[in-house]
């Protein structure tokens, strides 16, 4: 089909949103859409939904820590932020997630607010809580198990 | 902008995680408030100086019996920056309306608990604020969080009505469940609320604690009278 003339084509923004999560998570691409798209229409119906067309462009996700490209309708930024911010768990692990800049381009948005080098993780024991316990380890930020649940500390909490 | 925040033992993560992510997702502060009987071991000022946020010692006081609540306010009111009352319980809302000792009357709509005219007008009076939580609407979906946008909405209407001091929260009990406020706002804003109005909401956190600090500093003697350092003295 012919390219539509430039007044009428569909105006978009990219969201460079940052993604957390507890180490041991697995997050997909296809995954995070689908709880999008719920938290979508969950938050502003079907109609709001369409308006808003949430797409999840580049996704990459590793050691609990991870970022997307989402595409939102230029007018519906703060729609779209309203919705990210709803989106809570995916496949039922809670997500920390934060809409770190807005970009007219996917490529403007990637260099901008993507940050490139990854921050390296390592597994060791750390004295947290009153007991040693095994813990992932990146930058500041220490991860650790904690009975059936989990612990999120710095390592100003490790003695 | 500050955030009112469950550490661990009452959250997931601990108070240095909780302002680590704050710093990071735009906010000045943190106030602590675990409840009652799960409170957090940490210094405010290692953990303030450490990641460049502040952090205010609070508690939430969960009780259901007026007299032990009143006895905790006592009890903690020298000892923390902010004092919380978890709401949600009409008898509860009612006590912490009518105590000035009180700062914050947590999500007094939760549960079965309930606001009118009289309690506005006690908690304007006596100085309460009046808690807009929005972790369900953050974290709930379908009949509950229907619900806790419908309680939000008619608090909104009698706080606004009564012009009583009012904190914006999401309640986040873990660094994953923080939201940073420009999404909070939006997300209010998607409900209804005026994106200036839950900015001040979130403000508000930050003049409690100041007003607080300022009370139980040395040269305080009651509101509008202080001891000035006298210049031309000697």
């Amino acid at each position: 089909m012919k390219h539509l003339p430039k007044h009428l084509r569909q105006r978009w923004r990219y969201l460079a949103v940052a993604l957390e999560s507890w180490p041991e998570t697995d997050l997909t691409r296809r995954a995070f859409q689908r709880e999008l798209w719920t938290a979508a229409r969950n938050l502003v119906g079907d109609t709001g939904s369409a308006e808003a067309d949430l797409t999840v462009y580049s996704f990459a996700f590793e050691d609990g820590t991870g970022h997307a490209v989402v595409r939102v309708r230029r007018d519906e930024v703060s729609r779209g932020r309203a919705v990210l911010a709803c989106v809570d768990s995916v496949d039922g692990h809670p997500v920390g997630v934060r809409v770190t800049g807005v970009s007219g381009t996917v490529r403007a948005c990637e260099e901008k607010y993507i940050r490139g080098p990854e921050i390296p993780t390592e597994e060791r024991y750390v004295a947290l809580a009153g007991s040693e316990r095994r813990a992932v380890v990146r930058s500041e930020r220490v991860d650790a198990r904690v009975g059936d649940g989990h612990l999120g500390a710095t390592d100003l909490d490790c003695e | 902008m500050y955030e009112g925040v469950h550490a661990h033992p009452d959250g997931e993560a601990t108070v240095a995680r909780h302002a680590l992510t704050a710093a990071d997702y735009g906010y000045d502060g943190v106030v602590v408030r675990n409840h009652g009987g799960r409170q957090a071991d940490y210094d405010p000022e290692a953990v303030t100086n450490a990641h460049d946020v502040d952090v205010v010692a609070g508690i939430e006081l969960r009780s259901d019996d007026r007299s032990q609540l009143s006895e905790l306010v006592k009890r903690y009111r020298e000892e923390r920056t902010l004092v919380c009352v978890h709401g949600g319980d009409s008898e509860v809302n009612r006590f912490a309306c009518e105590e000035p000792r009180v700062d914050v009357l947590a999500h007094p709509m939760r549960a079965d608990g309930d606001v009118n005219h009289v309690l506005a007008r006690a908690a304007k009076r006596n100085g309460v604020r009046l808690e807009f939580d929005f972790g369900p609407v953050l974290r709930g979906d379908g009949g509950r969080r229907v619900r806790a946008l419908r309680d939000l909405r008619k608090l909104r209407d009698i706080v606004d009505h009564y012009e009583t001091p009012y904190v914006v929260s999401g309640n986040p009990a873990s660094h994953l469940d923080l939201r940073a406020p420009r999404e909070l706002v939006a997300v209010g804003e998607q409900a209804g609320f005026d994106p200036e109005w839950m900015r001040e909401g979130l403000r508000e956190w930050e003049r409690l604690a100041a007003r607080n600090r300022e009370r139980v500093s040395e040269s305080f003697i009651e509101p509008g009278v202080r001891v000035e350092e006298d210049e031309t003295d000697g």
